[in-house]
């Protein structure tokens, strides 16, 4: 079994784009709603199934997401609760960190997402409502997309046109843009309730993936969205995260406040290709590792990182 | 090896000319450069990119960059050519050949603020600095510092400290309201829970008064039909306010006319500039803020209570066996406790230093306000200051009383009833119950700031007034153990002779280890008028204020302790008691325990200190230190195992508390924090025994009974809560025997 005991509650896991055996986890204390957040980079040993730290870094408030840079080896790009995106170089010891703090944001930053065509910008949602872009290199924000009218709880880039993002939002659309463009290009009223989070296919640049509140993921095509091309159900609770497969085209992950890990298959009838229920607490971080085919992480708020292989039991020993 | 896998598995379903991150292609081709540079491959992969053509320069220069970054001249355009950006990422250049780590270094070492980037962003240098970890587990920390109370010694003039470290901020309480009541809105809307998902959104919506303008409403139209809201999301219309009631909205408008509070700064220097300051800061307060703090402040307590108590029940109510074992909700039902607490902090009006905290917070982000302030800091100091909010405060009176009086004059019927009307007569029966609940808090936490104040209340029918010599014989029943009994005693005796340092030194010890704080402060207070320079009533003060989360005034008694100490008096300079910061006592204490370190006194008041900067690994060094010299002190084992439960080693913290218990069976203090470990770690059942218990040896035990009350909510036990409620103590202790 390969997991990771965190002191406070995870909230988000994702691999390294460089090194197949690396991830990063953000977590806050008291489920977020109040307290620190730790940031954990963590190996996975080549012979044995263990998770050992390389490096922690503590923040003042919760971390609810992170993303590593997809330009530097090193950097990831967290996004806190207070308000703040900060950068990290975890080559460099906790003193030294973060290398840039970036205030902005007037509420909690929910989620990040780096560039992974152009590599040097990224996205942050917030509970401010708003969108911004940034570069690493740059004091303040590039741009600051600001149309939904609640929460936005996730932006993600399309993997294919450099310029083009989805975000997923409190105010029940999904909003299609592009940064050469002054406001959004599409709104979508993709569900009737809250949406949590969104994804684009990662090989078909016009399927986004959203979930929501409303417990189920739906599957847009862009050109047509007037209906979905499909919608999973099988979520007890919430879906808090969808993430398409970087290796099959037809597959995504999500996870739910049910407490569990689902893997879909959204072009055939019977969906639902498993169902992982290790976690004993709401699941709230999935990623799906790039470099290696199949390899599947998740955190939650049971304070555990897992690491497995899809097909197998998480909590295989 | 992964590449393997990408060869065999991944290749084949790979789209040629992806330039996406999850093509496997490019780690394919990273695999077989053998380069951990993604850089380096994926620039081959895309003959298209501009981004880096050649290996010497990251970006051609910023200019450039910019510009080439498509969008940013919708965006916050620089003013002038970022050239720190280049330099910047040019560390990132050499570092791709030489190791990104000397490259840092090398930008760290030479540039390390580069005050034109500071120009621009404040003041975060390039390597910054860890900030203070200053959000604690709260439960914990609120929890335990009540329990944190022993019998020891302390004394000096109250004054406030500019921003304390200790107690939940405005800020904070604004996160809990905030974030559990957006998460809320995620866990609980379930369809095909209907009943209890339009309880819990009503619930919501009917407490969810803005008293910030960066607060989080509920969803506007969230439940309308897809129609409607494609509308609105088209013609960003959104609908009115959810107001339940008109002076809701009408509120919400006032301060959003005050609600920039940047824009207020800014506005009030330049029509008064900084010296108008601290006058206008008094008619501002009797303007605004008596109506604010009612509003703004106490409300969203009192709604925090409600939502984090609802959130509890109506997960208590899932069946689904993995819900009831979440430690989720037995964190929301904590919390509730918590909130208790928040709200003890919230209704004292007396600690000047809670409330500068709270102002503090409101108003910081403004950073020129910040220094304004700091800088009238210096030039009126802060006494005066506080004297200043002091008189008007006494000429307001306690806001609570209006605000309590004002609320229930105004709102409590309509809003009853029309909750009532929204979401059926069972919830709202619960509901009116909470809020009768809460206001009986509410004035119970007023009688209880009474004390705060210093004001000692006397027991009636003390059948000891008239006792030939009470002092004997409360010191006899204290070291009985009888408490309860040696408290009348004593308090016969403080009737009797008012300036007996001793008796009143006695008597709030007594207080302290029969977990009655307010009690106990207060006759320490009245010690130590009698006796100023009484080192046991200086630190006992100095304790008392670190449980009550005033670290000022903690400073103020364990320097006043460290000044009037024979031995130490030499350390405390006297300019010093000027302006105390944390820093600088805690490093006379080091001193102190450098030139003695066999005196468990000043290793004590180190783990005090500890306890107030939080450090708790240092504190149950410093007080298992303490122990070896002094190893029979019931009040340092308590103390070692409240630090121990408040660093969440609550398995370690019971061993401790059983030390004391040995020692001093009847401990109350020690019993009642047992139960605290117990529930603490979810042995709710336990923590209901060590309640009991302590309750059957002190009933005047209030924070005892909540907990009680809360550990039996926990435990499914609600069939006890009446005999918890009428406090029948019989019925308990046969139910829950220790």
């Amino acid at each position: 079994m390969t997991v990771f005991k965190t002191p406070f509650n995870g909230y988000s896991v994702k691999f390294s784009p460089f090194y197949e055996s690396r991830l990063a986890v953000a977590t806050a204390q008291n489920f977020g709603i109040l307290g620190n957040g730790r940031i954990h980079i963590l190996d996975l040993s080549p012979t044995a199934p263990t998770l050992s730290q390389l490096v922690s870094f503590d923040t003042a408030d919760g971390v609810y997401d992170l993303s590593w840079s997809e330009s530097h080896d090193s950097l990831l790009v967290a996004a806190i609760a207070d308000g703040s995106v900060k950068i990290y170089d975890t080559a460099l010891p906790p003193t030294a960190n973060p290398i840039r703090s970036l205030h902005e944001h007037t509420r909690e930053v929910h989620s990040t997402d780096y560039n992974p065509t152009r590599r040097d910008s990224f996205l942050t949602a917030s509970w401010d409502d708003t969108i911004k872009l940034w570069t690493v290199d740059r004091p303040t924000s590039v741009r600051t997309f600001k149309e939904h009218a609640y929460c936005v709880y996730n932006a993600a880039w399309n993997p294919r046109h450099s310029d083009v993002f989805c975000s997923a939002s409190g105010d029940c659309t999904l909003r299609i843009w592009d940064v050469r463009e002054a406001g959004s290009t599409m709104i979508i009223p993709a569900h009737e309730f809250e949406i949590l989070a969104c994804d684009w296919n990662k090989y078909d640049d016009c399927v986004i993936a959203s979930a929501s509140v409303d417990k189920s993921i739906k599957l847009w095509d862009v050109r047509n969205y007037r209906v979905p091309i499909a919608v999973l159900n099988g979520h007890g609770y919430a879906v808090r995260r969808v993430k398409f497969s970087p290796h099959r085209r037809n597959v995504l992950a999500s996870c739910s406040y049910d407490m569990t890990v689902c893997l879909w298959d959204f072009m055939v009838e019977d969906a639902l290709v498993a169902r992982y229920d290790h976690h004993t607490e709401f699941s709230v971080g999935v990623d799906m590792s790039v470099l290696v085919e199949g390899l599947l992480a998740s955190t939650g708020w049971d304070e555990l990182v897992y690491v497995w292989q899809q097909g197998m039991d998480p909590r295989a020993v | 090896m992964a590449m393997r896998e990408l060869v065999t598995g991944g290749a084949a379903c790979a789209v040629p000319g992806s330039s996406s991150s999850s093509n496997p292609l490019g780690a394919l081709a990273n695999a077989i450069i053998g380069s951990s540079s993604k850089t380096q491959g994926r620039l081959q992969e895309i003959p298209t990119s501009t981004a880096a053509p050649s290996d010497s320069r990251f970006y051609p220069d910023t200019n450039d960059h910019l510009s080439a970054l498509p969008g940013s001249d919708f965006g916050n355009s620089l003013q002038q050519p970022h050239t720190q950006g280049s330099e910047f990422l040019s560390g990132f250049r050499s570092a791709n050949q030489n190791g990104f780590a000397d490259a840092w270094d090398e930008i760290q070492h030479q540039n390390q603020i580069p005050p034109h980037f500071d120009q621009f962003h404040g003041p975060v240098p390039a390597a910054l600095p860890q900030p203070t970890l200053d959000g604690p587990p709260q439960r914990v920390l609120s929890s335990f510092l009540h329990s944190f109370v022993g019998s020891s010694h302390g004394s000096i003039p109250f004054r406030p400290t500019s921003l304390p470290l200790l107690g939940l901020s405005e800020g904070d309480k604004q996160c809990i309201r905030d974030r559990s009541s957006i998460m809320a809105r995620h866990f609980f809307a379930d369809k095909s829970e209907d009943f209890i998902n339009a309880q819990v959104n009503a619930l919501l919506s009917s407490l969810e008064i803005d008293s910030d303008a960066r607060v989080k409403g509920p969803l506007p139209g969230r439940f309308q039909e897809l129609e409607d809201y494609w509308n609105e999301s088209q013609g960003m219309v959104r609908p009115g306010a959810p107001a339940v009631d008109g002076w809701i909205t009408e509120y919400s408008q006032h301060r959003a006319a005050h609600g920039d509070p940047d824009a207020w700064a800014r506005s009030f220097e330049q029509q008064h500039g900084a010296n108008g300051w601290a006058s206008e800061f008094e008619k501002e307060q009797s303007q605004l803020t008596s109506v604010d703090q009612m509003r703004g402040v106490n409300m969203p307590n009192f709604e925090a209570m409600e939502q984090t108590r609802m959130l509890a029940h109506t997960l208590a109510q899932n069946n689904d066996p993995k819900f009831q074992n979440s430690k989720f909700l037995q964190f929301v039902s904590k919390m509730s406790r918590g909130e208790l607490i928040i709200d003890d902090n919230q209704v004292k009006p007396a600690t000047y230093g809670d409330w500068a905290a709270e102002y503090q917070q409101q108003y910081t982000r403004g950073p020129s306000w910040a220094d304004e302030f700091a800088h009238n800091q210096l030039s009126h100091g802060p006494e005066q200051w506080v004297n200043e909010f002091g008189t008007e405060r006494e000429q307001h009176g306690s806001i609570d009383d209006q605000w309590v009086n004002e609320f229930s004059k105004l709102h409590v019927d309509d809003w009853a009833e029309e909750f009532e009307q929204q979401v059926g007569e069972n919830s709202a029966a619960n509901w009116e119950n909470a809020y009768d609940e809460f206001m009986n808090e509410q004035v119970a936490a007023k009688q209880r700031s009474d004390a705060s104040r210093g004001v000692y209340v006397f027991s009636d029918m003390n059948p000891y007034v008239g006792h030939p010599n009470p002092l004997k014989e409360g010191q006899e029943l204290f070291r009985k153990g009888l408490l309860s009994e040696a408290v009348l005693a004593l308090e016969a005796e403080v009737l009797k002779n008012p300036e007996n340092a001793e008796g009143w030194r006695l008597l709030g010890i007594a207080h302290a280890e029969n977990d009655d704080d307010q009690q106990a402060i207060a006759a320490m207070m009245r010690a130590q008028e009698a006796d100023p320079a009484n080192l046991e009533v200086l630190l006992s003060l100095g304790v008392s204020h670190t449980n009550e989360l005033e670290q000022a005034a903690a400073l103020k008694y364990l320097y006043g302790w460290l000044r009037n100490h024979p031995k130490y008096g030499t350390l405390a300079t006297p300019e010093l008691s000027e302006s105390l910061y944390y820093a600088d006592v805690s490093r006379l204490f080091i001193e102190a325990s450098q030139m003695f370190p066999k005196d468990a006194d000043v290793h004590i008041v180190l783990g005090v200190l500890y306890n107030l900067s939080r450090e708790y690994d240092k504190a149950i060094e410093s007080f298992q230190t303490a122990l070896k010299l002094r190893p029979h002190d019931y009040s340092l084992w308590n103390k070692l195992g409240a630090t121990q439960a408040n660093s969440v080693q609550s398995a370690d913290a019971i061993l401790a508390y059983q030390q004391a218990l040995d020692l001093k069976p009847n401990y109350v203090r020690a019993w009642a924090n047992m139960g605290i470990s117990y529930a603490n770690q979810g042995m709710y059942e336990e923590s209901i025994r060590y309640y009991v218990r302590a309750l059957a040896m002190n009933p005047k035990a209030d924070n005892a009974w909540q907990y009680l009350r809360i550990s039996l909510s926990s435990a499914s036990r609600n069939d006890m809560l009446e005999a918890c409620d009428s406090r029948n103590l019989d019925v308990l202790q046969k139910e829950f025997p220790l």
